[in-house]
């Protein structure tokens, strides 16, 4: 009995109740001094019979109808008397008592009319059984028969025995069949519960080769490793040994062996049944107990990776994919600035020198001295465009390679590009001084003049020395005119080669102008290229020393937390271990508590 | 539409689904199976748990020892010339092998794993129907497809037999109808401790199984029998009925302390008129309860060998089976092989799909939905269970136009052979007319109308018969 009072305390600790319940009512039971047999089996194999051949007495399956006979309790007394008795629900425990008003009294001499006309009254379904009181010397010991319904299953059967209060099970199989599987299972599982557990096989006198049966079901139960005793009995040669008083027939009926083995089983209740039906009730909960314990241990043993672990294993890998995205953002960014570096002089050139063609191109006919005016203005406003556009593109170009910079960070580390693009050096031209025009070479009257005079000197000579020869003088009008014509040519011709000249050198000052613009525009746009760089560099470098420092964190987490874990589970697994050690321990006891019964 | 035009119009449907198929390896191969035992008996599939009694049933209806030839495989006795036995191996072809009769059945000269197994037996019972004694524990999936009906043996009806007999059942198709199964509750001698009132308490109670509607549904009857008794009693011997005789000779008060239990009954001192190793033998034939039942029936005017055989035999309940297996299985062979052979064939055109089969699988259903021959046949044994009752003179005329009596248009008219074709017309026609009121009768119950339009149409079919006879 303390094996059991701890295994029942076991099984509260365990979060068992269930189990703790039913081991309470069979405690209780064990303690009680009536022996209740359960007389059960599949259906039409002889139960019924056998009660009654045992007692004597018409009382079991008299209804007409032989698969839905109501189960019936017999019992000791010392008048007859039978009542119908209706349980709460069907999971009542029959052994509970009832009021009044759930039993109603049967006339134990017409049992079955009155039990038909009783049962008829009842709801179909309804958890009845019969409670009959005969006076025999058999039960005088406090026998109690149940002749329990058909069962099939080993759960219908499990439920069965325990609410119908059992201490010892009787299973009736008709000889002259071997007991099925099915039955080998539900056989196996309640003398699991029930020590003591008899296989009857009934119907013995009408079978020819019953002995064979016999040795072949002891056969059957042995292989499959159930502790059963088997016997054979015949109800009808009992029934004949009793009606007339011959012992010989009622000794080959078997029921003689059955009657000692009940009586046996009476005396050994308190003492040897008990203490077996204790331990072998305290081994089926402790095993039960002991599946989902084995069950977590094996998960533990087979399934390192928590939840923790995996975890930590995803921090890690974070951390690594951050290293490995600093150096790439680092090699991405150099590129990129190669790149536009390159890009910004070449468009940059570009773009000048198409400015200077169209200048080029201006100068071919315009007169600078003349349209200096309106082409240095121009110029001004084309170069500032040209800035300003380069610069914008700058700033595009900036932009779209920060976004590129930030692609190559890991996609978990969120939004990392700067808040605002770096800013370019806008507006570099807005001091831009204005081009003066080049120095002209003034073309004087005095100068005219002066290159007319040497010009006409020469056509009056050339005109005046043929005209000599006609006999005129040298100065005369046709040599004055031909020194007009020469004059006029030598000074049309000055003036063309002055402008050429002029046009040369405004060429020249603006390609040196441009030029210079240009260095000036293209250090800038490297300048700002590079405070670009710096800037995102810094930035950067800065997100990412803040999600490394995340990563660190939550990694340094993740660690703590697997430690944690692993210290609980080694906990966890340390007390399943004492607590299997333990249940093992009360299972030995259990098992002394059987062999004792045994021995 | 008559049994034989029900076979005609499905062996025209098999053929041409043959011609169909003719194509494809595996469809093609089972059609022609199915065509070639579409002209042989019919074939009656013996099924049951271990040590339900299905070899002896199979003997005591055949009524000599044969079976069990071995009780692992399929063995299918048919009719023949001279006894003679086939092998089929479980791969290979079937090859002959040398038959020889034993004590305990016959012995094949078999040495490898048989699948199954065919024996020729000369037999008038075979003639028209093929037995097959099936292993113990066989799925349904196994046995249904081998056979066109079914005896199931069971000592009680219980969840794995209305599990095999629901597998039988379809949902659509030709195997709705339940009309291939028979239960047989056999061990029908244990009853009642195994005295001879327990044969009557076992029929009783398979009257009342064949009553209930869950049973009823799925098998066209419940049959008590004591396959044991039955063969014994169709195979008794001379030397056996003077032991019997013998015992009964003597006053019932000598011998009855020895007929409690088998152990009196064999011990060496008992009944010392007989020869111990006899009663031995004599238990070993009859059982127990086979002898308290032949002493019985010995006492009370059995006087010849051939009287008390023919008792025990009607008392086994085996003259009861023959009687529903000859009325139900067959005299209605056309139809429950048209039926397994129309699963067949619905099977192969709902699997095997080709252009032509929806149309020949629209011709399967018109078939189905012409053939009155099923629903006659579930009335019979809705009829003869008694799941269906009709007041007791128009039930006997019910069974009767049904084919319950013969199938023949005389037999189901109740005419004699020599009726000419007026009085056949007369008589048709008067039948008609008062199926037609009974159908149509306002204080008949559903069930009642039901079954009287099933009659009636048996009656119109009959009269669609002699017009297309008797122009």
């Amino acid at each position: 009995m303390d094996t059991i009072d701890a295994v029942i305390r076991t099984c509260h600790t365990h979060g068992r109740p269930d189990l703790a319940e039913q081991l309470t009512r069979r405690r209780g039971r064990l303690l009680h001094p009536e022996l209740r047999v359960l007389v059960t089996g599949t259906a039409q194999q002889g139960r019924s019979r056998l009660v009654n051949a045992l007692i004597n007495a018409p009382v079991c399956g008299i209804l007409p109808d032989g698969d839905a006979a109501l189960p019936v309790v017999v019992r000791h007394a010392a008048a007859p008397a039978a009542h119908l008795i209706r349980r709460e629900s069907p999971t009542v425990d029959w052994t509970v008592a009832v009021g009044m008003q759930a039993r109603t009294p049967l006339a134990p001499e017409r049992l079955g009319a009155s039990l038909a006309e009783a049962a008829a009254t009842l709801p179909a379904g309804a958890p009845v059984h019969v409670d009959v009181a005969v006076p025999r010397s058999l039960l005088a010991g406090g026998l109690v028969l149940i002749d329990g319904p058909a069962l099939h299953s080993v759960a219908e059967a499990r439920d069965l025995a325990d609410r119908a209060g059992a201490d010892l099970v009787l299973w009736t199989c008709e000889a002259g069949r071997q007991l099925s599987d099915a039955e080998l299972g539900v056989v196996s599982a309640l003398s699991q519960v029930f020590p003591g557990l008899l296989v009857v096989l009934t119907k013995a006198d009408y079978t020819a080769d019953w002995r064979h049966d016999l040795a072949e079901s002891r056969q059957r139960l042995n292989r499959a490793g159930i502790a059963a005793a088997v016997t054979a009995v015949s109800s009808s040669l009992r029934v004949h040994a009793v009606r007339a008083g011959d012992e010989a027939l009622n000794k080959e009926s078997g029921f003689t062996d059955l009657i000692v083995y009940l009586r046996q089983m009476v005396e050994a209740k308190p003492d040897r049944l008990a203490r077996a039906a204790a331990g072998a009730l305290s081994r089926m909960a402790l095993q039960e107990l002991a599946v989902p314990l084995h069950a977590e241990l094996a998960n533990q043993d087979d399934d390192g990776s928590s939840e923790t672990v995996a975890h930590l294993q995803a921090t890690h890998r974070r951390l690594d994919e951050l290293r490995k995205s600093t150096v790439r953002w680092q090699n991405r960014l150099s590129d990129e600035v190669t790149d536009l570096m390159s890009d910004i002089e070449h468009d940059l050139r570009d773009r000048v020198k198409a400015l200077l063609a169209e200048a080029d191109e201006f100068f071919t006919t315009a007169d600078p001295a003349k349209s200096w005016d309106e082409f240095e203005p121009w110029l001004r406003q084309s170069l500032q465009d040209l800035a300003r556009t380069s610069m914008s593109w700058l700033t595009e170009r900036t932009e779209w390679m920060a976004r590129r910079t930030a692609d190559m960070f890991p996609e978990d580390a969120g939004d990392v590009l700067p808040p605002a693009a770096p800013t370019v050096g806008r507006d570099s031209l807005a001091g831009l001084s204005g081009l003066d025009a080049p120095p002209v070479a003034e073309f004087t009257p005095g100068q005219k003049l002066f290159i007319g005079l040497r010009g006409s000197y020469g056509g009056i000579v050339m005109f005046g020395l043929a005209t000599t020869l006609a006999g005129m003088s040298l100065i005369n009008p046709i040599s004055i005119g031909g020194g007009a014509l020469f004059g006029g040519k030598s000074v049309r011709d000055e003036s063309k080669t002055l402008l050429k000249r002029r046009q040369a050198e405004a060429r020249v000052a603006v390609r040196q102008y441009v030029d210079d613009i240009f260095t000036k525009l293209n250090k800038d746009a490297r300048d700002s290229v590079r405070r670009v760089q710096r800037a995102l560099r810094d930035h950067f470098t800065a997100v990412t020393e803040d999600l490394q420092e995340a990563a660190m964190e939550s990694l340094r987490d993740a660690k703590a937390a697997a430690d944690r874990d692993a210290a609980a589970r080694e906990l966890r697994g340390r007390n399943l271990r004492t607590e299997l050690a333990r249940l093992t321990e009360l299972n030995t006891q259990a098992l002394a508590l059987s062999d004792r019964a045994r021995a | 539409m008559t049994g034989g035009d029900l076979e005609q119009r499905a062996h025209a449907l098999l053929s041409q689904a043959a011609h169909v198929y003719r194509g494809h390896p595996r469809a093609a191969g089972r059609l022609r199976h199915t065509l070639d035992r579409f002209a042989g008996p019919l074939r009656l599939a013996v099924v049951g748990e271990a040590r339900t009694g299905r070899s002896t049933l199979v003997n005591a209806l055949v009524g000599e020892e044969i079976a069990p030839v071995d009780p692992a495989t399929f063995v299918t006795y048919r009719d023949g010339t001279q006894p003679r036995a086939w092998c089929h191996p479980e791969q290979g072809r079937p090859y002959e092998v040398p038959v020889t009769r034993g004590p305990g059945g016959l012995q094949l000269g078999a040495d490898t794993a048989m699948s199954r197994a065919v024996v020729q037996w000369p037999s008038r019972v075979l003639r028209r129907t093929e037995l097959i004694d099936t292993p113990p524990s066989v799925p349904p999936g196994q046995i249904l497809p081998e056979a066109d009906a079914v005896l199931l043996l069971t000592p009680r009806i219980g969840e794995t037999d209305l599990r095999f007999l629901g597998a039988g059942r379809g949902l659509r198709g030709p195997s709705v109808h339940p009309v291939h199964a028979m239960v047989v509750l056999t061990k029908a001698d244990t009853h009642g401790d195994g005295l001879p009132g327990g044969l009557l308490e076992a029929r009783r109670a398979a009257r009342r199984r064949r009553r209930e509607p869950a049973i009823g549904a799925l098998c066209q009857d419940v049959v008590a029998v004591s396959p044991m008794i039955g063969h014994a009693a169709r195979t008794l011997r001379d030397d056996e009925y003077l032991v019997i005789a013998r015992i009964a000779a003597l006053p019932k008060a000598e011998a009855d302390p020895f007929l409690l239990s088998t152990d009196r009954f064999t011990a060496a001192g008992s009944l010392t008129v007989v020869d111990q190793q006899a009663r031995i033998a004599l238990l070993r034939r009859l059982g127990l309860g086979g002898i308290r039942l032949a002493l019985a029936l010995t006492r009370t005017g059995s006087t010849t060998r051939a009287e008390l055989a023919d008792r025990l035999h009607e008392h086994s309940g085996l003259k009861e089976l023959q009687a529903s297996i000859g009325e139900l299985f067959v005299a209605r062979r056309a139809a429950l092989k048209a039926r397994s052979a129309l699963i067949v064939l619905d099977q192969i055109l709902r699997t095997e799909l080709l252009p032509p089969s929806p149309q020949l699988l629209a011709e399967l259903e018109l078939l189905m939905a012409g053939a009155h021959d099923y629903a006659e046949m579930r009335l019979l044994s809705a009829l003869r269970s008694g799941r269906v009752e009709l007041p007791a003179e128009t039930a006997l005329e019910a069974l009767r136009l049904l084919g319950g009596a013969g199938t023949s248009l005389g037999e189901r008219l109740g005419l004699p052979t020599e009726a000419t074709v007026d009085d056949i017309w007369a008589a048709a026609g008067s039948s008609a007319e008062l199926w037609r009121e009974e159908a149509a009768l306002g204080s008949r119950t559903p069930a009642q109308r039901r079954a009287a339009a099933v009659v009636l149409r048996s009656c119109e079919a009959i009269l669609a018969d002699l017009t297309v006879t008797t122009p």
